[in-house]
């Protein structure tokens, strides 16, 4: 087999572009997620089941779905509907945001529910508002316990990108198919892709274990 | 005088299960006031009613003329007034012991952090722990923790102390030093509400004893009345078997 390193180094630069978006693309939708899905888990938290009932079906809706059909729904569907017209980049990051919202809401409900219970009745009976106990006392120490779950959620939502392919984003996957389109190969543009995503991933769980010692 | 605390009618229930039936309590002012009785039977409940961590169904608990079942009270007026320690401590893991105790006065009696700090500093020194301000609870020993636990509520300054079973999860050569800053507490005159196995102190210090069991309250006396002679076969009973 032969293996053609210049078609390669031709597509480089193209790559790079396709690396920056998906890097982009991917650090955008965990803190837009983040921001939506601390809502949505305080949400699925409420005391009563009505007030529950639409964060619990987000969550399952998002969490019981493929982000394929998510993305065709957001790209086909929801940016026409509010636009007119679809819209590459707002796909992208409407669809990966409200998707990586769904898994964060349960790491973070799941992270504020492992805190003991005595440690918001100690806040309370010291005469704190259950803001005060929830900012000063149980996020810090749940914020710590959600690190791991939440550098797992970056490294899968940075995979899951590829799949914005599917409706033409500049992305890391795309620029692999249009390559294989132009020269007709295999090896070399998958290869290629699975290398960069590999170096992203395998970077950032090095970056991560290194954030979950520090904390 | 007017009582402190005034419980009545108090009903408190878990579910379908009824854990608290018609108590009524009165607590005056500089008092010590021991809730014995065995394990389930409600007084652990009873206690975390008088702040409000368990809401009770029905009845009334007026602390200071401010009725806590009325909806216009503020609870958490109310809890600065009256501080709680409990069985496991509960101190802030991911604080320091001085931070531990200057957070509330800071943040809810919104002191000046000097104030907060000398405060915490004092406190320290009062339960012998001033060499531990800058240490982190995890390296502290229980009976630490439940001092420096004490120390946290104090910094608020309440007029009431809740203690719920202080000693209970300590290795038994700890129990001393918590029961010594519990004495000393009780001996400057601070209201107190202690619900504990500890029938050494309840005698000692208690200026009155309730005994509970099965969520009412079937005796309460003075200490040496309730202990010397029980009026009711099951004061009697539990007596026997934990004396």
């Amino acid at each position: 087999m032969d293996f053609r390193f210049d078609i390669i180094v031709h597509y480089l630069p193209v790559f790079l572009r396709g690396t920056l978006f998906t890097i982009g693309v991917s650090i955008v939708s965990i803190l837009i997620g983040s921001i939506l899905g601390l809502g949505i888990g305080f949400g699925k938290m409420a005391p009563k089941a009505i007030y529950r009932w639409p964060f619990h079906s987000y969550i399952n809706f998002f969490r019981g779905t493929p982000l394929y059909v998510q993305i065709l729904i957001v790209h086909f569907g929801l940016i026409p509907a509010f636009y007119g017209t679809t819209n590459v980049l707002m796909t992208s990051f409407v669809a990966l945001s409200l998707n990586s919202a769904a898994y964060s809401a349960e790491i973070f409900r799941a992270g504020i529910q492992s805190i003991d219970p005595g440690q918001r009745e100690a806040a309370l009976s010291l005469g704190m508002t259950k803001w005060q106990a929830m900012r000063f006392i149980i996020l810090p120490q749940a914020i710590k316990r959600m690190v791991p779950a939440f550098g797992n959620e970056f490294i899968v939502l940075v995979k899951d990108s590829s799949l914005l392919a599917l409706v033409a984003a500049p992305e890391i996957m795309f620029w692999s198919n249009t390559m294989k389109g132009q020269y007709l190969r295999i090896w070399e543009p998958y290869l290629t892709a699975a290398l960069i995503y590999f170096i992203l991933t395998y970077s950032l769980s090095k970056l991560l274990n290194y954030i979950e010692r520090k904390v | 005088m007017e009582p402190i605390i005034k419980v009545r009618h108090l009903d408190k229930f878990f579910g379908a299960h009824q854990v608290l039936t018609d108590i009524n309590a009165d607590i005056h002012s500089r008092e010590v006031v021991v809730v014995i009785g065995p394990s389930g039977s409600g007084k652990s409940t009873f206690l975390r009613c008088l702040n409000l961590l368990e809401q009770p169904q029905g009845g009334d608990i007026i602390i200071e003329g401010t009725s806590l079942m009325d909806k216009n009270t503020r609870i958490n007026d109310i809890r600065t007034e009256v501080g709680m320690v409990f069985q496991q401590f509960n101190l802030f893991p991911h604080k320091k012991v001085i931070e531990n105790i200057m957070l509330a006065p800071v943040k809810v009696r919104k002191w000046s952090e000097d104030k907060a700090r000398q405060k915490a500093l004092e406190l320290l020194q009062k339960v012998g722990l001033s060499d531990k301000a800058e240490v982190y609870p995890a390296s502290l020993s229980g009976g630490q923790s439940q001092r420096v636990a004490i120390a946290r509520a104090l910094a608020m300054e309440p007029k009431i102390m809740l203690f719920d079973e202080p000693t209970s999860a300590l290795d038994p050569e700890m129990v001393g030093e918590v029961l010594a800053v519990m004495k000393d507490l009780a001996r400057e005159g601070m209201t107190m509400v202690v619900v504990t196995h500890e029938m050494g102190f309840a005698r000692e210090v208690g200026d009155r004893v309730l005994f509970m069991e099965q969520g009412v309250i079937v005796e309460e006396g003075a200490p040496e009345q309730l202990f010397g002679s029980p009026s009711h076969e099951r004061t009697r009973e539990f007596l026997s078997k934990v004396l």
